[in-house]
């Protein structure tokens, strides 16, 4: 027991040392948060559009103006050539493309429904989604005004309404992608912080020959593996809380829920890197190739955790693996604390799923560390 | 009987694949002696002292250290060792002082004993004024020196040292070979490789290392009346020239 205290106190002792370490954990987080809160949108706004106008009539230019004055929209340019439309999309100058065919006009006054012709970038499947929906809630909006200034149409039919649907999101009212992505972030942060700690850590004193000189000494290799742990748990905790800080500086975004169940799933949660950080240590002998290895599961696990990529989009095969990633469900977890204020009674499945995850790693993990040592 | 041997090696051989670093060697290191180790790079002395360490299982064969296996009692020989290893292996980031104390905290010794150790080797090092400095600051020999009383920390009966003097100046090593004159003097057994030649004259008996086997072992004195020689060295290149 007191070995492990000795343990403890030197790791503390070589961290806050070194003053790089503190910058690493302070600073980096204040970076990552503003820049990343900011810069991941997943909220597509100032879509560029580039029209071809073959009709040139004021139907078709109400048409246009509809975009013109859409937040969502921004007109880059008019093109009379159709065969240089897809140099636009090409280039990216445009992200969508609108053809108004002529005889529009005469069309709709005839009642023969013309048809528009939409050119998409469909390379953002995300974006180019959401673009279509903002395109048919215009034509949609375009429609009814038609139809309302119909001379021909009875008030009655008029008056005839199809159904409406009038969303309203909850929780993130404005379906703000800052609110859902920032705890995100802040996941990511424990991930990398705790895994590159552990594995870096452990693997330096191998480099340095502190490790070898330790297995002469008595102490047991679980002792060893407490001694790492404690500490490196106690910095992702304090990670945590450093950025939730800057979060609520930055964002204004708040806890919703419980602080403590908050940090009590991200204990659960940081014994599935430790672990990880541990089994690095296992397979790597120089701080480099740790750092190499690292990377590499730290891409694994953000890119199947939903963050990036819904898992819903995903093959049913990788949805299946994503099912094995610890940073999934805690992703979730903390989305569902920090936005809804979800109590533990409705999180028991994605914490049940996380600590049988984490701790098979864990000791996984731990059990080859200890063969490695011999 | 067993009680006045130190360390006792029957044919232990360690393999790495199919490359042999140890081959079946065999020999006795008496109660309080100390033993020299020498051999050419890679001759497999460093891999020999870490199977005898417990660091790593031996392939084959049989040895033991303070009375204990080497094959089942490791956790045994652990209490009774110390070990130097060829790298420096304190933290070069924690203070000469924070160095002393970690290791007698891992070796369990209590919180009086661990005070009262680090005062007395700092003012046997003449580190006083160096206490509170971080370790990497030292000089070398001095870094040697340090490393060594750590290892002794724990008063084990014997001491394994690899190397200790490489890259240090001659005055430097020849402070540290008083100190291990002393060391062995206090009754401990001291078990060290080296590859100078006149530290090979200060050893009570002396075995050369080749490829992985034993090829000589005896005292300074009787090998030199054996090859008719005046210096180790002249002794060294003769036998290793020899195989
Ligand atoms: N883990 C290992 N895997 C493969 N080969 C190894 C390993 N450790 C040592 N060897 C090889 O075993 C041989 C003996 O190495 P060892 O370190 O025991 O030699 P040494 O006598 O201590 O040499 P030096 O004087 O350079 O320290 C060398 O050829 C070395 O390359
Ligand atoms: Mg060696």
């Amino acid at each position: 027991m007191r070995q492990i205290f000795y343990l403890v106190q030197k790791e503390f002792r070589q961290i806050f040392r070194d003053f790089s370490m503190v910058r690493i954990l302070f600073v980096v987080p204040l970076i990552q948060i503003f820049i990343l809160g900011n810069a991941i949108t997943t909220d597509v706004k100032n879509i560029k559009i580039v029209f071809q106008d073959q009709d040139k009539t004021p139907y078709s230019r109400e048409f246009i103006n509809r975009f013109v004055h859409s937040k969502y929209f921004k007109i880059t340019g008019f093109e009379e050539d159709y065969t240089r439309l897809s140099s636009y999309l090409d280039s990216g100058k445009a992200s969508l493309a609108i053809v108004i065919p002529r005889h529009f006009q005469r069309d709709i006054v005839l009642q023969k429904k013309p048809d528009i012709q939409l050119l998409v970038d469909g390379v953002d499947g995300n974006s180019a989604g959401v673009s279509l929906g903002y395109i048919t809630d215009i034509v949609q909006q375009y429609q009814e005004r038609l139809i309302e200034y119909s001379p021909d149409l009875s008030l009655q039919v008029k008056n005839i309404r199809r159904v409406e649907t009038e969303p309203r999101f909850w929780f993130n009212p404005n379906l703000e992608s800052k609110l859902y992505i920032v705890p995100g972030i802040i996941a990511l942060i424990l991930l990398i912080i705790t895994l590159f700690l552990t594995s870096m850590g452990i693997v330096r004193e191998k480099e340095i020959g502190t490790l070898e000189q330790l297995m002469v000494t008595p102490i047991r290799s679980y002792q060893l593996v407490i001694g790492k742990i404690i500490p490196f748990s106690i910095l992702g905790m304090l990670e945590i809380m450093i950025s939730m800080g800057f979060v609520y500086l930055i964002f204004g975004i708040g806890v919703k829920g419980s602080l403590l169940l908050l940090l009590f799933e991200s204990s659960i949660f940081i014994i599935s890197t430790l672990g990880l950080g541990i089994f690095i240590s296992t397979i790597s002998d120089t701080q480099q190739q740790a750092l190499f290895v690292a990377w590499f599961f730290m891409i694994f696990a953000i890119l199947l955790s939903g963050f990036f990529i819904p898992i819903a989009n995903m093959p049913p095969v990788i949805q299946h693996i994503t099912r094995l990633n610890p940073l999934r469900y805690y992703i979730v977890i903390l989305r569902e604390i920090y936005l809804k204020g979800t109590t533990f009674k409705d999180l028991i499945p994605e914490t049940l799923a996380m600590v049988t995850f984490s701790t098979c790693l864990f000791f996984a993990a731990v059990m080859r560390f200890r063969k490695k040592l011999g | 009987m067993e009680t006045d041997k130190a360390v006792s090696v029957s044919k232990l051989s360690r393999h790495f694949g199919k490359f042999i670093a140890v081959d079946e060697i065999s020999f006795e290191v008496n109660r309080g002696e100390i033993f020299g180790f020498l051999g050419a790079n890679g001759a497999g002395k460093t891999t020999a002292i870490k199977m005898l360490c417990g660091l790593l299982k031996p392939t084959s064969g049989e040895a033991t250290v303070a009375g204990f296996s080497i094959n089942s009692e490791t956790a045994k020989i652990k209490k009774n060792i110390g070990y130097m290893s060829q790298k420096f292996s304190l933290y070069d980031d924690l203070t000469v002082k924070e160095n002393i104390e970690f290791y007698g905290g891992i070796y369990g010794l209590s919180r009086e004993k661990i005070s009262g150790k680090t005062d007395q080797l700092i003012s046997e090092l003449n580190l006083d004024k160096m206490k509170n400095s971080l370790t990497k600051s030292l000089p070398l020999g001095w870094k040697q020196r340090l490393a060594l009383s750590t290892s002794l920390l724990h008063d084990p009966s014997i001491i394994f040292l690899d190397e200790p003097t490489g890259g240090v100046d001659p005055i430097s090593r020849r402070n540290f070979w008083r100190i291990i004159y002393e060391i062995a003097g206090s009754g401990k057994t001291v078990f060290v490789t080296t590859h100078y030649m006149d530290e090979a004259e200060y050893c009570n008996r002396i075995s050369i290392m080749h490829k992985g086997k034993i090829i000589e072992l005896g005292t300074p004195t009787g090998l030199k009346q054996k090859y008719n020689k005046t210096t180790m060295q002249d002794i060294f290149i003769h036998i290793v020239g020899r195989n």
